[in-house]
């Protein structure tokens, strides 16, 4: 289950808005190698894992993978804080 | 709301504590994995605890001085209202929680 922490597990500091890396970001997040996908892989694979340090490890890892969920979309907004129209326009 | 009248230590600024809190966090994540393939590392154990508390201690101490950041801390600070919502949230620019 879920339990929010009001905090993320790594600061994110971010003073110079930047487009390109946001977009970035956002792939860290969906997409074959993206956080949503790592996580939900490792949280099924628990069910049928061989034995208890596997299904224990994977457990664990999927909740880990899940929480970077959270880190990257502050990231993401901070990001593209005070970001110009034309900054956006030439991505 | 961070009056010390009762002789205890004062409070570490909300940024020294935030950086404790993570600096624990961090180390308890990580020695959660480490223990889960080395059960019976005994170093492994009191490094476990040692972190666990210092990170429970630091929670308690931040909800009282600056806000919940924990369901379980959430009653911690002085107040009538429900802070957990009232108090800033780690995407925005200005806040406690960063």
């Amino acid at each position: 289950m879920w339990n929010y922490e009001k905090r993320l597990q790594y600061p994110v500091n971010i003073k110079t808005p930047n487009a390109k890396v946001a977009q970035y970001i956002m792939s860290q997040y969906g997409g074959p190698d993206g956080e949503i996908n790592a996580s939900l892989r490792y949280l099924s694979q628990r069910f049928t894992a061989a034995n208890r340090v596997c299904m224990g490890v994977l457990n664990d890892i999927g909740t880990e993978a899940s929480e970077m969920i959270p880190g990257t979309f502050p990231a993401r907004k901070l990001f593209l804080t005070n970001i110009r129209a034309e900054d956006i326009l030439c991505l | 709301m961070s009056g010390n009248s009762n002789g205890m230590q004062t409070c570490p600024s909300k940024e020294e504590l935030m950086k404790k809190i993570n600096e624990h966090s961090f180390a308890v994540d990580d020695l959660l994995l480490y223990l889960d393939t080395h059960p019976d590392c005994e170093k492994g154990l009191q490094c476990y605890r040692e972190n666990v508390k210092k990170r429970k201690e630091a929670l308690k101490l931040y909800a009282k001085n600056y806000g919940p950041l924990t369901i379980d801390t959430a009653d911690e600070c002085a107040s009538k209202s429900w802070e957990w919502v009232l108090q800033p949230w780690p995407w925005e620019n200005k806040g406690g929680c960063r």
